[in-house]
């Protein structure tokens, strides 16, 4: 009975759950009713051509809606202890330069970028404040990062500070505050409630998706949720 | 010659059930010697899959089967001797042609119909629906030879590093993912391999 449970019973009702979205949709029309925007998040991470290119596309999928994509940049993710970890950054340039030419953009490089050397955007980003400058810098940051022509080089701060001055008409937050190291812990515990183990993704209605593999799927979950395109 | 694809597959894998039609579509659409490789599930080699990611896998299936036409949701996880008995069968379907017939009958029992492929009663409805002859079947759950081959395909996967399935390599490019499979078109149409 218990081998029944675990491999018939069990799954056949996460299944059956997962169809149920009716919860969802009147949250929406409520928040509407409201007059409120929907709010999708994203989780992503800077260190990561995949994440960048979800967050391109999402931005594409979000136009023309009501709803505005909360960023929620992290740099500590992922299974614990996830043997996998090393192999699946290295095929994440693989992966991320077939995604590229989806939007007809090319990979400017061939190396992974170590985590630590952007931690500065992630935490930038993690307190800055949340609207269309702030997801321009990302976008913009983002470009440079994976699709722009200074190849392998290291990341240097000082070009993403005069990005940042030129999209939030200030100077960046200190990403060695204490308060910056804390916004980015509050996104990744934030992340780890939320459902997602691994980035890109994105939540909205209760639901997430792995932003980076399901585009379309998310603009109709968007749909069905009454946040359509005008 | 024809270009060889390899093809990862694990039967405990729902995402490799929604590559399934797809990927021996491939050989259909492109001139390519498409190897179908069945592999040991993550579980049975030490991996841990965590809940939160099994509870994402089954919602996230539904939704891509939804998306396919497929049917999904009456499942029976074949993780043991289900996942060891079907792998080896698929290699005797394989020896006799019949790799596409088994491997579709198979990955839709388990994860559409709830059939317990350690059973010899839904094993067998398996087989015979495939148009292979249960004796034979029989004999191949048994072989060592057979589940020696299971085995290299396994170690063959960790050999070119990678981790998950399904996954297709082609000139030693993978393609991690059945989301990924129109990537793969996209490279085997550059390469002129496409039969159109």
């Amino acid at each position: 009975m218990r081998e029944k449970l675990e491999k018939e019973i069990v799954p056949g009702l996460i299944v059956a759950v997962s169809t149920f979205t009716l919860p969802a949709r009147l949250a929406a029309a409520a928040t509407r009713a409201a007059g409120r925007r929907g709010r999708i998040e994203l989780f992503y991470a800077y260190d990561e051509p995949t994440s960048a290119y979800a967050l391109l596309e999402l931005a594409r999928t979000v136009q023309g809606r009501s709803v505005a994509i909360g960023l929620v940049p992290v740099v500590e993710r992922g299974i614990e202890g996830d043997s996998a970890a090393e192999r699946k950054r290295a095929y994440a340039l693989v992966d991320g330069r077939r995604l590229a030419r989806r939007l007809g953009l090319t990979m400017g490089r061939g190396e992974p970028i170590d985590p630590e050397s952007v931690r500065f955007l992630a935490a930038w980003t993690a307190l800055g404040p949340q609207g269309p400058a702030l997801q321009a810098f990302a976008e913009e940051a983002m470009k440079r990062l994976w699709f722009g022509g200074d190849g392998d080089g290291p990341v240097e701060r000082e070009p993403y500070a005069a990005l940042w001055r030129e999209r939030l008409g200030s100077e960046p937050p200190d990403e060695n505050s204490s308060g910056a190291q804390e916004a980015l812990r509050a996104n990744e515990r934030h992340m780890a409630r939320s459902g997602p183990y691994e980035t890109p993704a994105a939540k909205i209605g209760g639901r997430w998706d792995f932003a980076q593999d399901r585009p379309k799927r998310i603009g109709a979950w968007l749909d069905e949720l009454g946040w359509r395109a005008s | 010659m024809s270009e060889r694809v390899d093809w990862f597959y694990s039967f405990r894998s729902p995402y490799s059930y929604l590559s399934g039609a797809r990927g021996f579509d491939l050989a259909d659409d492109y001139d390519i010697d498409l190897r179908f490789r069945g592999v040991i599930p993550m579980m049975m080699r030490g991996e841990s899959v965590p809940i939160s990611k099994r509870i994402h896998t089954l919602r996230d299936v539904k939704c891509e089967a939804d998306r396919l036409g497929l049917p999904f949701g009456r499942t029976h996880d074949p993780l043991g001797e289900g996942a060891t008995r079907t792998l080896a069968v698929s290699e005797y379907a394989n020896d006799r042609g019949r790799a596409r017939e088994f491997v579709l009958s198979a990955s839709t029992g388990i994860w559409a119909e709830a059939l317990d492929p350690a059973t010899d009663r839904d094993m067998r409805v398996i087989c015979e629906r495939a148009g292979l002859d249960w004796e034979g079947c029989v004999a191949a759950m048994a072989d060592p030879a057979i589940a020696a081959r299971v085995e290299a395909n396994t170690q063959e996967l960790v050999d070119i590093g990678h981790w998950g399935v399904p996954v297709f390599t082609f000139r030693g490019e993978q393609f991690w993912g059945q989301d990924r499979i129109d990537d793969l078109k996209l490279v085997l149409d550059d390469a002129g391999l496409s039969r159109a």
